[in-house]
Formats: structure tokens, sequence, C-alpha cells
């Protein structure tokens, strides 16, 4: 397990070190002169040769990168171009709302995929497992704005339900109807992977022995079903649930921007669009950094969960 | 050595997939299948033939006829330049397939080629898939995002990401084909008799994992079409007034309460081919390659 766990951080390193470097390209490289950007349209040449040398542009790119690692690791991402905040300060505002929208998603997601996959693992064969994989093909299809766009346009709009713009606060402050269409939307992408896993290992776990045993010694088929199938069933799918982190995140950053939700996909979009590089730079890493560490945090979990997959 | 002219046919166990007893006829007996593939093929040929199908110009725009529902004569009605939403529907198919073929096959090719180039040399190995596990480490979303903030938002941006999206897998999976063959005994034998390193592995290996690779791709290409229009959605991708389904979507939200058709259609556009790529995918891989089931 230990040398899992350290090859696990022996992968994520590099790939750290890589988006470091392209979030370092962003800010330093890719402008043609940053210097220029920061000190805006109509500075004089005196300012911004005092920002160069502030910078240390002059100096070799490997220095420079080395600098900005260094500067990274302290929390200073440098200022935003158009609210010359700093931006570390409009990242700790986003990361919140984030992680809320991302819990909310799954909040919807596992329990209902894990019902439907379960009922369509019971029910195999019969009209309601093809309505349900139907359904979970269906939903896998979909692309994560069309699901947002219904359910702003009916729940929102035209039945007036819920609230489907912005955040107006966080859950405890009367902040939970906003973010149930949000939630909703995210959340439905997932569903339709998390049924088609569950059904495939319930129905794995429905034909073991134990089972049988369980069924022989005169238990309830929903006791066997809940206590027996299903708990077994589930490592597959926990497993499932992690590597969807890259889908949940990809798509939090569409879902952010549909629905005006202050998070880090939101910033991220809305800084690339207005070629605000250091808060384009600064949303970017963070987005890679979250996903980096649930992915070491999933891996973990599963060799924790199942010695059995102890890979050597 | 003179192997070269002896033609060596290298086979596994199994004849060529395609040439399997059956695969064809038993996808043709699939309802489901039939209508994927018909459905596709319908798209990808209004796709490629659209200065042809379109019924009228998709760029141009009449502000006397601004946000019409659909109607006899605009089948999808009109967006709010009074552009022509079918005919724009049918351009932007063909560059939201664009850019998921050239994900698919680019991605796929380099995906392929470094599968098999680690399954062959033991000695890359270790390096090959330590780059693949790295790449993996970068959701597509993201390299999107990137990429685009680097070298600007366009369909280029996307491309990129599409195709850094498809290679990690791709190559897993040509890995794992390709380690199968090595241990056949025909490639034994093929080094035995001295067959040159480039015949192994382009007649030997390659042939014999490229059915996989092309039923993983097929299972690919939705997921490859969602993350692309994605992108365009975000802003990413192709510019205005370019046709793009993803983009289209994004542009009718704006307008979503007046005439939701201008948003709607466009995403119902991509979760059709979607559809049935995913259902032509599996049907695919029931048929040519049941191994690769989840």
């Amino acid at each position: 397990m230990g040398r899992q766990i350290v090859h696990r951080l022996l992968i994520s390193f590099p790939a750290l070190l890589g988006v470091l470097f392209l979030c370092f390209c962003l800010l330093q490289v890719v402008p043609a002169d940053p210097a220029m950007i920061i000190a805006g349209p109509d500075a004089k040449a005196e300012t911004i040769a005092a920002i160069r040398l502030e910078l240390g542009l002059d100096r070799p790119i490997p220095v420079q990168f080395a600098e900005y690692i260094g500067r990274v690791a302290r929390g200073d991402l440098g200022r935003s171009i158009i609210s010359n905040k700093m931006v570390s300060e409009e990242l700790a505002l986003t990361i919140g709302p984030t992680v809320e929208l991302m819990l909310g998603a799954m909040l919807i997601a596992v329990p209902l995929g894990l019902t439907l996959g379960t009922l369509a693992a019971v029910k195999r064969g019969t009209f309601v497992d093809r309505l349900i994989m139907a359904i979970s093909v269906a939903g896998v299809s979909m692309p994560v704005f069309f699901i947002g766009l219904i359910l702003i346009q009916y729940v929102g709009f035209k039945w007036g339900m819920l609230p489907f713009t912005g955040r107006t606060g966080p859950i405890w402050d009367g902040g939970l109807p906003s973010l149930i269409l949000p939630a909703a939307t995210l959340g439905a992408v997932l569903i339709g992977p998390i049924a088609r896993l569950t059904r495939t290992a319930v129905l794995e776990v429905l034909g073991a022995d134990y089972v049988r045993t369980a069924r022989a010694k005169g238990l309830r088929e929903t006791v066997v079903i809940v206590h027996h199938a299903l708990r077994n069933a589930l490592i597959p799918v926990v497993t499932l649930i992690g590597l969807q982190a890259a889908f949940l995140l990809g798509g939090a950053v569409v879902t952010e921007t549909m629905f005006s939700w202050p998070g880090v996909g939101r910033l991220a979009v809305g800084a690339i669009v207005s070629s605000d590089f250091p808060t384009a730079q600064g949303a970017i890493m963070i987005l890679a950094i979250a996903f980096l560490s649930i992915n070491l945090l999933v891996d973990v979990l599963y060799v924790y969960l199942d010695p059995r997959v102890q890979r050597t | 050595m003179s192997v070269e002219t002896l033609e060596p046919i290298a086979t596994t166990d199994e004849p060529g997939v395609f040439a399997r007893s059956g695969a064809l006829r038993r996808l043709a007996r699939d309802k489901v299948a039939v209508i994927a593939t018909l459905a596709l093929l319908t798209i990808g040929l209004a796709a490629i033939f659209a200065p042809w199908v379109a019924p009228y110009d998709p760029y141009l725009t009449d502000l006397t006829i601004v946000m019409q529902p659909p109607s006899a004569e605009h089948w999808f009605g009109t967006d709010n330049t009074g552009r022509d939403i079918l005919s724009r529907i049918i351009f932007g198919t063909r560059n939201t397939l664009m850019l998921g073929l050239v994900g698919v096959i680019v991605g796929g090719a380099l995906g392929g080629v470094l599968g098999i180039l680690a399954a062959y040399y033991p000695r890359l190995d270790g390096w090959i898939m330590r780059l693949v596990d790295v790449m993996l480490a970068f959701p597509a979303i993201l390299i999107g995002l990137a990429v685009a903030a680097i070298f600007g938002a366009g369909l280029a941006a996307v491309v990129i990401a599409l195709v850094v999206a498809t290679v990690p897998d791709v190559a897993r999976v040509a890995r794992g084909a390709a380690v199968g063959v090595m241990s056949q005994e025909f490639m034994e034998a093929g080094r035995a008799v001295g067959v040159s390193d480039r015949t192994l592995i382009w007649r030997y290996l390659t042939l014999n994992c490229i059915s996989t690779i092309f039923v993983f791709l097929t299972l690919r290409f939705g997921q490859i079409i969602l993350i692309g229009s994605a992108l365009g959605f975000l802003g990413m991708g192709a510019q205005p007034p370019t046709a793009e389904l993803g983009m289209m979507a994004a542009q009718g939200r704006d307008f979503l309460f007046m005439a939701p058709h201008i948003a709607t259609i466009p995403s119902c556009a991509i979760f059709v081919i979607v559809l049935a790529a995913n259902l032509l995918g599996d049907a695919l891989r029931d048929v040519l390659d049941p191994r690769l089931q989840t």
C-alpha cells in the first residue's frame, strides 16, 4: 500500500510541474510584453522598464520559472489586470462555491445513480431495466449545458420555482435554493455512468455464493440486496465516482458559467475571455491542483477499500 | 534478409475482426445499431455536402425575420439576427464533427503508436506509461482553457485539447492489446527468422491491435464531441460568425426566454450525434471486442 501511494506521488509531481509551467507560460511568455500589460495601455516608458526589472523579465527563462515557483509556494499569484486585486484573494472567494457545487452535484447523483443501478440489476431483463439503461445512455450523451438550459427555461423561468442566476449565499444562510438548479445540472451527467456501473457490479455480486447463502437463510430480499449485494458492489462504484472528478470539474466550469455561479471555473473562463492572464493562470492552477489531489485521494482510498487490488 | 518477399501474414488465433464470421451480419441484426448507423450516415453526409444541402446561406442575416419559431419556410426557425437555424446547424455539425474526428484520429494515432512502442520495447515502457499518467492528470476542459488562454480561443485550441484528451486512454488500451499480441508465437517466429523490428511492429503487431483501438475510439468519439462542444459553449472554440453547435447554444442562451429554440435546437443536435455515436460504439464493441466491456 505504501508503494502504491509513493508511486502515485511520484506521478503527481511531474504533472504538478507541468501545470506550473503552463501557468508560467501564461503569465511570462505569452503576452508579448507582460510589463506593458501590467502597466496598462497608457503607462510611461519608465514605468514599464521599472516593472520589467521588478518582474525579472531580463533574466533567462529557467531562472524566471524557478522564481515563479517560489512565488507560487508563498501564495503570491500576482494581481488581476482587470480588478487590480490579488489573484489569491479572488481565488479564495471562489473555491468555496465550487466545492459546494460539486458536493451538491454528488449528493444528487450518487443516491439516484445507486438506486437506479440496483433497481435495474434486480429487475434484469424487464422493461424497468431497459428503461433505466436507456435513460442512462441518454444521460451520458447529453451535453451539460443542454440539461442546464432546460432546467433554467422551465423550472427557473416558466414555473418560477427556483433562482437560476448567481449564488445568494452559503447554504446555512438561505443559499440552498440557488444551489439546487446548478447542482442538479452538474449531477445529472453523473447519474448515467453511476447507474450503469452499479448495475454491472450488483449483477456480478448477485451470482455470488454468499448471496445464495443469505437467501437460503431465508433473509428478506431487501436485506439481501441492500446489505449483501449492494455493499460489495460499492467498491468499483466508489472508484468510478472518484474518477468522475475530471468530468465533474470540467462540467463545473460549464455549469458555473451558465448559472453565473461565482466559482473558480467561471473566474477562469471570464479571465481568459478578458485576457486577464494573472487571474487565468491562478484559476487554472487551482483547478489542476484540485484535480490532481482528488485523483491521488481516490487511488489511496481504493487501495484502502480493497486490499486485493494492490498492484505491484 | 529476404524475409520481406515471403510476405508473412501475421494472425492471432482469431481471424481478422471484420472477417470474423458474421460480425457485420450480427451488427445488422441489432436494430438500435442500424438506426444509429443510419442516423450518423445521414448527419455525416449532410455535413459533408453542407453547401448543397443547406436551404439558406448560414451567414445571411435578415433583420425582418429575427427569432422566428420553426415554420414551413424555416424548419428550425431563425436566430436573433434572422439567420436560418437549420442551415447553421448543418454547417455547425460540419465543424463539430470535424473537431471530433480530428481529435479522435490524431489522438488515436499518437496514442496507438505510443502504446504499441511501449509494448514492443520494454525499455521505453516505463517512460511512455509515466508520460501517459502525467497526461491523464489533466482534464480535457482544463487543457482547452489553458491552450485557449495561451494561443487564443479558436478551433485550433479545441483540437489540441481533444487530441491531448484522447492520447493517454488510447495509449493504455493499445498497450494492453499489444502486450497480448507480443506473447503470441508468431511474434517469436517472426523474430527467429530475422524479420526487422519495423516489419514486426507494423505488419505483425499494429495490424493485430488495430481493431481494439478502432472499437475503443468509436466508444470515445461521443465523449470527445461532448468535450469539444462544451469548449465551444464556453467561447474557447469557434468564434462568431462561424457556426459550431456548442457556440450556437451559448449564443442562443441570451435569448432563452424570448426564443428558446435558438439554444435548444443546437443542443439537441449535439445530443442526437453523441447518442448515435455512443449506441453504435456499444454495439460495435459487443460484436467486435467484448473484452473492452466495462
